[in-house]
């Protein structure tokens, strides 16, 4: 069972994209905030990052620099799934892939079936 | 599949996707739950005008697999209209319906629902001092989470005096007697009737807005500390 670390601060939104991810067959991890994620990380290492990077306290961009910081999850691919659209940042795709992020997501643009084929990708790819 | 109908507050909405919604709603008899408004979103939703904040609302709905269930139809029955008409009441509002959010479980009882109802209905009415609605709201809050600070005597045990200036404290949740206080027999006969009465019964006593200004700001630090809100 694939271990999802899902970190939204909307409580609505991470109640409905875990069950989906459950309902999959996933294991879901939901962490409101970067602090929260980071030990929950530490606590029971995740296969994948699902992250909103508009957080309450931290920018998204910060805690995948932390993330990234601990030498053991830098293999860990982080997919952003964001109410915040793409273009809205001055990063180009190489950037993006230097941050480890293997795919942007536009939230309003992506149904959870869609993530969820986006999700097993990423996994397909790492097998490769 | 079975539809359900019941009266709801709507607690909060989260836009889903490009036209739906998700919206948290409180009811009288099942609790806190989510409903997921299909195309509300969309200019001709029929759904889009009945779920706004600070209204009673009847829902029917499908139950979902999962915790979201499914809006099907929402049927406006009461928007607290004067609400928005005054920011600090709108503020209020916001904060009224934030603290239950924060304070309950899903699994809630109907006193909550009609808790927030009333704090509407009489949000809406502007001749109620606004400083007195959130203090009957706070005292209600604490009441239903066990939190009712000593009103029937001081931190010592003795009668109010009629003449005493007193302190709070907080840890305690009860007055003691200190000559520099800023409480005097007024605050807490006030706070007495807040805790029992609503605030309609309680607009004719005299100089209401001042001892309610001054109490606020204590009901304020004892939210605080005990529900740490």
């Amino acid at each position: 069972m694939k271990k999802i670390l899902l970190i939204e601060p909307d409580k609505t939104l991470s109640k409905v994209t875990s069950e989906y991810l459950v309902s999959k067959g996933m294991d879901v991890m939901i962490a409101e905030g970067a602090q929260e994620a980071v030990n929950l990380a530490d606590q029971n290492e995740p296969d994948l990052v699902i992250l909103e990077i508009q957080l309450k306290r931290h920018n998204g961009i910060d805690f995948i620099h932390e993330f990234r910081s601990y030498p053991e999850w830098h293999g860990i691919p982080i997919v952003i799934y964001s109410m915040i659209p793409k273009k809205e940042f001055t990063f180009d795709n190489n950037a993006w892939m230097e941050l480890g992020v293997s795919k942007y997501l536009y939230k309003p643009k992506v149904k959870l079936n869609e993530l969820f084929n986006e999700l097993n990708e990423v996994f397909s790819e790492i097998k490769i | 599949m079975k539809q359900l109908v019941s009266s709801a507050i709507v607690l909060k909405r989260t836009n889903f996707g490009e036209a739906d919604r998700i919206i948290q709603v409180i009811t009288p008899d099942q609790g806190k739950m989510s409903l997921m408004a299909k195309g509300v979103r969309k200019v001709n939703s029929k759904l889009a005008g009945s779920i706004e904040l600070f209204s009673t609302i009847d829902v029917t709905y499908i139950p979902g697999r999962g915790s979201i269930n499914r809006l099907i139809t929402a049927r406006l029955k009461k928007h607290f209209s004067n609400i928005t008409k005054d920011f600090e009441r709108t503020n209020s509002g916001y904060d009224f319906i934030k603290i239950i959010n924060k304070v309950t479980e899903d699994e809630v009882d109907e006193q909550w629902f009609n808790l927030l109802e009333n704090a509407f209905k009489y949000l809406d009415s502007f001749s109620i001092d606004i400083n007195l609605i959130r203090i009957w709201y706070y005292l209600n809050i604490f009441e239903l989470t066990g939190h009712t600070p000593n009103l029937n005597s001081d931190r010592d045990g003795k009668r109010y005096s009629e003449e005493g200036r007193y302190g709070f404290d907080l840890d305690a949740m009860s007055f003691y007697v200190d000559d520099n206080g800023k409480y005097m027999a007024q605050h807490i006969k006030v706070l007495k009737l807040a805790n029992q009465f609503e605030p309609t019964k309680m607009t004719n006593i005299k100089d209401i807005s001042n001892i309610c200004e001054i109490l606020y700001s204590l009901i304020r630090d004892m939210s605080r500390v005990t529900l740490d809100i």
